[in-house]
């Protein structure tokens, strides 16, 4: 059971996948049914892993051998321990809440059964990465990830900027995930081994194994989650996957696919935390620690995005920029040396914005594609359960108690002012910008008065849709009294009563908790007396250099599309050229006109006839008799 | 006696027999079902093959006959291809007026008369059992008496065939000569091919009777002509079950029986599959019948495996029987596809395979998936089989440098086979048909017979290990001097 539960939890949607692909596709409803059908199977057979007696509290694999060459084995297994099962609750549950809106919003979707079909190989993908058992396999999945969200980003090829935002996600992907290899290539080529636990152990018996490299290979190790997990300064692609529909940047954005870096940091924390160490050519660094860099990165990645998301109009792109700024804090958290806090934000926040995307969803189907906040207004009243669903989980994204994002954020921030007062005091300053930016959307699409043609009649979609809403906005409220920093750090649950945990930021860091809410209040005032019944945004006018400057996202994409862009296309420019004439030309045309002449000669040799064919079969063994006895 | 030890041929043959006599009863619109029953009885024997264990070598006949791992392998080999072959044959014998027991009950003589081979010890046993897959071909190449190129493929593969059995009989009387002795050496006794001119002159005239089955330079010529006359699932059973018995004939006669010779004939050797491997991979691309392109194809690929030969061990061995296992399957099931995606009598121009991914999703990615594997692409099975063949050719160049030379040509000849190859994914998916034409309907039973292959093709390219496994255990049995 033990066993069999994990591979049927992964390969489900594996099979969902391939029979809606081969077989299903003209049954749109049963398609959609075997693709929902095998996720939430995935969660309750997960669920049923945690109530196993012991099943949590001890870590095992299964695996099959599949390659065995040289002195590298590599098997292909899952490993099932607290983390991994604690993220395959996460994708199960939200990723089969997003599975089932889908249901409701791809309802008029011409290619419905190819959209479940995605699905299911995404969510395959994302297990695959939760499940794997060392780097080889985690790669593959990280790659198959990759693909899927390319093909679910681009769900609408037939839109210009759908396509191009699935191919910018592919390609800057790219750019972190060759990182990512040379990292494992370099922990490979030092440890001997690409199993994670063979890993951990070598490296607990020899703390300076990686010896030189040992901040490199962190460091590379990195650069997959910089690209996954969208930060600074591969983030670029994260908004731009907002072309995707509405549920897909739910899945991508909440549970899998930015989570997925995330996931891979906590999961390889060893390698991160080894012995600060750099080469010859880099010894001018001595003295800065994988970590340290880790840390800046997430710091800043969440400030810049909270900055941006001030000034963003489309209701996706702002949700966009908030995932980045939230992932930037859990990056800080590993930065930080706390895998657990990470984890735990990761957890909550995968419910929370998960729910605040679906509510997105809900609006722009109500308002038939209209994604302009300041064309919204006044759809409390029209929407309710969207609205109070919508406002629980701003709630808990602005750290509000006793919502799950209180928690993890807390701990976060518990942990920053322990170690490093100046971080405590800028990812306090991003909190400030979280309740600012989040309230702005609150106030100007649910509140004041509608600013849309007089037809347009919105209202709540219908319950297929809304359940799991009501499901997340239930996980979200419930999550704080989840104590998943001690399950992960593996002590006996329930230690801790229910109420002490609940209480526990005010008796740890009673001044934390305070600043937090602080920040909070701070934020949520500034937004009603910006935005309380604004019928446009205030700061362009107020302060127009930096406004524009935020509207434009920091100049930062439209600096890569020139330098980098630009020196790609000299570079394609030259290859173009080089290829059409000297390899076609003069290389494959060459090459394949004369093997092209050979083969057409040799073919005058198979006549037809039986007497050519008998003649020249007796030349042959007389040719090789002669050989035999000259 | 040990006649037990025959008994999957004796049952093979058995099974045949029983359907033409059961033929007499059944009523012609029935005759499907003796297919089916075929079909179920070597499935059957199929499973009870696996009732012997590859122990120590078995003796029948007082040393005509061996079972030990190699035979065991190929004899898996031979039943598994042979249910294949008759899933075809029963989609295929629709087009016939008549007759589907009988084509039935031949390619069940063909299997038999592979499985023989398999387990040959001894000139007679050799030359006996190549005559009875050789005959039966004859009928079954020629088996669409209406169609013109049916018969003309027919009575080249009989004339030719002739000669190649003219040879080997003469070779194998020439060794008897030479020797006064038709049994194998075996692990008793030196290995021939020291001696005489009369037993290396022989030899030679064997090795050309066998490289007429496996399709090798210089005795080659035949194959394009009849795989493309010939009914599929004739061809799809002379690519993969004849050549199969061709190379267990090869390996028990240069590396058990004549090692000395085949360390001689080396050079030789080398220059044949090299030639092999270039011809069939230049003759295939201009090329528009998918059959007459796979006839090509099968000379490339008996080229691939000699290199497995030519190195002259264990791991050459083990990687001819893997290549082999992975070719059947591919082969397979690209036949299985010629014989369902063309309506009767038209002829299987690759052109006519545009829109098939249309007309039937499920023969377009298996014909597609056989095609990538057959070019070697990993992650299937033609990939690790021919990484394997090149292995060993690679590890030999170190000691050698005309050994370099072999693994050049063959990695040129893989490179162009990619040209024809893909022409036929690309014919399949990207070409626009010139009329729309109707769904395929593909019956249960090829359904069945297609996804196995393509298990196959997928599954053992995956996780080569279990296949590996098998085959270094058959190559292990090998009775090298």
């Amino acid at each position: 059971m033990q066993t069999l539960f994990p591979w049927l939890i992964l390969l489900l949607p594996l099979a969902a996948a391939a029979l809606i692909s081969l077989f299903t596709r003209p049954h749109r409803d049963l398609s959609a049914r075997l693709s929902i059908g095998a996720i939430v199977a995935g969660f309750w057979l997960t669920l049923l892993l945690f109530a196993l007696p012991g099943a949590a509290a001890q870590a095992y694999e299964t695996r099959i051998p599949w390659l065995a060459a040289g002195g590298l084995q590599i098997d292909f297994g899952l490993r099932i321990d607290r983390l991994s099962l604690l993220m395959a609750l996460v994708v199960t549950a939200v990723g089969g809440a997003i599975h089932i809106y889908s249901y409701e919003y791809m309802r008029g979707e011409r290619r419905f059964s190819t959209y479940f079909a995605c699905l299911s190989l995404f969510t395959f993908a994302m297990l695959g990465v939760v499940f794997a058992p060392n780097f080889v396999q985690m790669f593959f999945f990280w790659e198959l990830v990759g693909v899927s969200s390319y093909l679910l980003i681009g769900f609408w090829f037939e839109r210009p900027a759908a396509a191009d935002a699935g191919l910018k996600a592919f390609l800057v992907n790219r750019v972190g995930d060759l990182g990512f290899l040379l990292g494992i290539l370099l922990v490979w080529s030092r440890l001997g081994s690409v199993h994670f636990g063979e890993l951990e152990r070598r490296l607990a018996e020899n703390p300076a194994a990686l010896g030189a490299m040992a901040t490199v290979a962190g460091l590379l190790i990195f650069c997959g989650a910089l690209g996954k997990s969208a930060q600074f300064p591969l983030h670029i692609w994260l908004p731009d996957a907002m072309e995707g529909p509405t549920p897909v940047s739910a899945l991508i954005h909440a549970a899998t696919m930015v989570a997925a870096g995330v996931y891979m940091l906590a999961r390889v924390f060893f390698l991160l935390a080894a012995t600060p160490h750099w080469p010859a050519a880099l010894h001018f660094l001595e003295g800065l620690d994988a970590l340290e860099i880790i840390r800046i990165i997430g710091l800043f990645t969440a400030l810049m995005a909270g900055l941006i998301a001030l000034q963003q109009d489309d209701i996706k792109r702002v949700l966009a920029y908030s995932t980045l700024s939230q992932l930037g804090y859990m990056v800080m958290a590993i930065g930080l040396g706390q895998p657990g806090p990470a984890m735990f934000h990761l957890a909550t926040h995968a419910g929370f914005k998960a729910l605040l995307f679906l509510g997105a969803g809900a609006i722009i189907l109500a308002l038939h594609h209209e994604q302009d906040i300041w064309r919204m207004g006044g759809l409390r009243r029209a929407m309710p359960l969207t609205f109070w669903t919508f406002l629980i989980a701003t709630l808990a994204l602005c750290a509000v108690p006793p919502l799950g994002g209180f928690y993890s954020k807390e701990s976060i921030l518990a942990h920053a002012w322990h170690q490093d007062k100046l971080v405590f005091a800028l990812a306090w300053c991003g909190s400030v910008l979280t309740a600012l930016y989040m309230f702005r959307l609150v106030l100007v699409v649910f509140g004041g008065s509608p600013r849309r043609p007089r037809d347009a009649q919105p209202h709540e979609p219908s319950h297929i849709a809304t359940w799991p809403m009501l499901f997340l906005a239930g996980l979200t409220v419930l999550a704080g009294g989840a104590d998943v920093e001690g399950f992960l750090a593996g002590g006996a649950q329930g230690t801790a009563s229910l109420a002490s945990r609940l209480a526990g930021p005010l008796a740890h860091a009673p001044f934390v908790m305070l600043a937090g809410l602080a920040a909070t209040g701070l934020g949520f005032a500034m937004a009603w007396g910006l935005y309380r019944g604004a019928y446009r945004d205030p700061l362009p006018a107020r302060w127009s250099t930096l406004a524009s400057a935020l509207r434009q996202r920091l100049l930062l994409d439209a600096w890569y599309a020139r330098w980098i862009g630009g020196s790609f296309e000299a570079l394609a420019c030259l290859a173009s050229g080089v290829d059409r004439w000297i390899i076609a030309g003069a290389a494959v045309r060459g090459v394949h006109g004369s093997v092209e002449l050979t083969g057409r000669l040799l073919r005058l040799a198979q006549t037809g006839k039986v007497s050519t064919y008998a003649f020249a079969l007796g030349c042959g063994v007389a040719a090789l008799l002669y050989w035999l006895i000259r | 006696m040990n006649a037990i030890l025959t008994m999957p041929e004796m049952a093979v043959t058995a099974l045949a027999l029983g359907l033409l006599v059961l033929d007499l009863w059944t009523p012609a619109d029935r005759k499907g079902d003796l297919g089916i029953a075929a079909i179920g009885g070597l499935a059957l024997i199929l499973a009870g093959s696996f009732l012997f264990g590859a122990g120590a070598p078995q003796y029948a006949f007082g040393g005509m006959y061996v079972l030990d791992g190699m035979a065991l392998f190929f004899k898996r080999l031979m039943l598994g291809v042979g249910v294949v072959a008759l899933a075809a044959a029963l989609e295929y014998s629709k087009r016939f007026a008549a007759g589907t027991a009988e084509y039935c009950a031949l390619i069940l003589l063909a299997v038999s008369g592979m499985m023989w081979a398999a387990s040959a010890n001894h000139w007679a046993l050799l030359f006996v059992s190549v005559e009875l897959m050789t005959v039966t071909f004859y009928v079954l190449v020629s088996f669409e008496r209406t169609r013109m190129p049916s018969l003309e493929a027919g009575v080249k593969y009989l004339i030719l065939g002739a000669l190649a059995s003219a040879f080997l009989v003469y070779g194998v009387a020439l060794v008897f000569g030479g020797t006064g002795t038709l049994g194998f050496a075996g692990d008793s006794g030196p290995g021939l091919g020291t001696g005489s001119v009369l037993v290396r002159v022989g030899l030679a005239l064997v090795l050309a009777g066998l490289g007429f089955k496996i399709g090798m330079v210089p005795c080659q010529f035949w194959a394009p002509d009849v795989y493309q006359g010939a009914p599929a699932p004739t061809a799809a059973l002379l690519a993969a079950g004849s050549k199969a018995a061709g190379f267990a004939l090869l390996l028990r006669v240069l590396l058990e029986a004549a090692p000395d010779w085949a360390l001689e004939m080396r050079p030789v050797l080398m220059l044949i599959a090299g030639a092999s491997i270039l011809y069939g991979n230049l003759c295939a691309i201009p090329q528009r019948n998918l059959k007459r392109l796979l006839g090509y194809s099968s000379i490339a690929h008996a080229g691939y495996m000699l290199l497995g030969i030519v190195v002259l061990e264990r791991a050459g061995a083990a990687a001819i029987l893997f290549y082999l296992a992975g070719y059947a399957c591919a082969v397979l099931a690209a036949f299985l596809v010629a014989a369902l995606a063309f309506d009767p009598g038209e002829p299987e121009e690759i052109p006519a395979l545009a829109g098939l991914h249309r007309r039937s999703p499920y023969l377009a990615a298996a014909l597609a998936l056989s095609m990538i594997s057959l070019a070697g692409i990993p992650p299937l099975v033609g990939f690790f089989g021919k990484f394997l063949l090149l292995k060993g050719v690679v590890l030999a160049a170190f000691d050698s440098r005309s050994f370099g030379w072999l693994a050049g040509v063959a990695l040129a000849g893989i490179v162009t086979s990619f040209y024809y190859y893909f022409g036929v994914v690309r014919a399949i998916y990207w070409s626009a048909p010139a009329a729309e034409r109707p769904p395929i309907a593909v019956s249960r039973v090829a359904g069945a017979a297609l996804g196995a292959c393509l298990v196959g093709i997928v599954a053992a390219g995956v996780f080569p290990s279990p296949l590996l496994e098998a085959a270094r255990l058959a190559a292990g049995a090998l009775r090298i001097p």
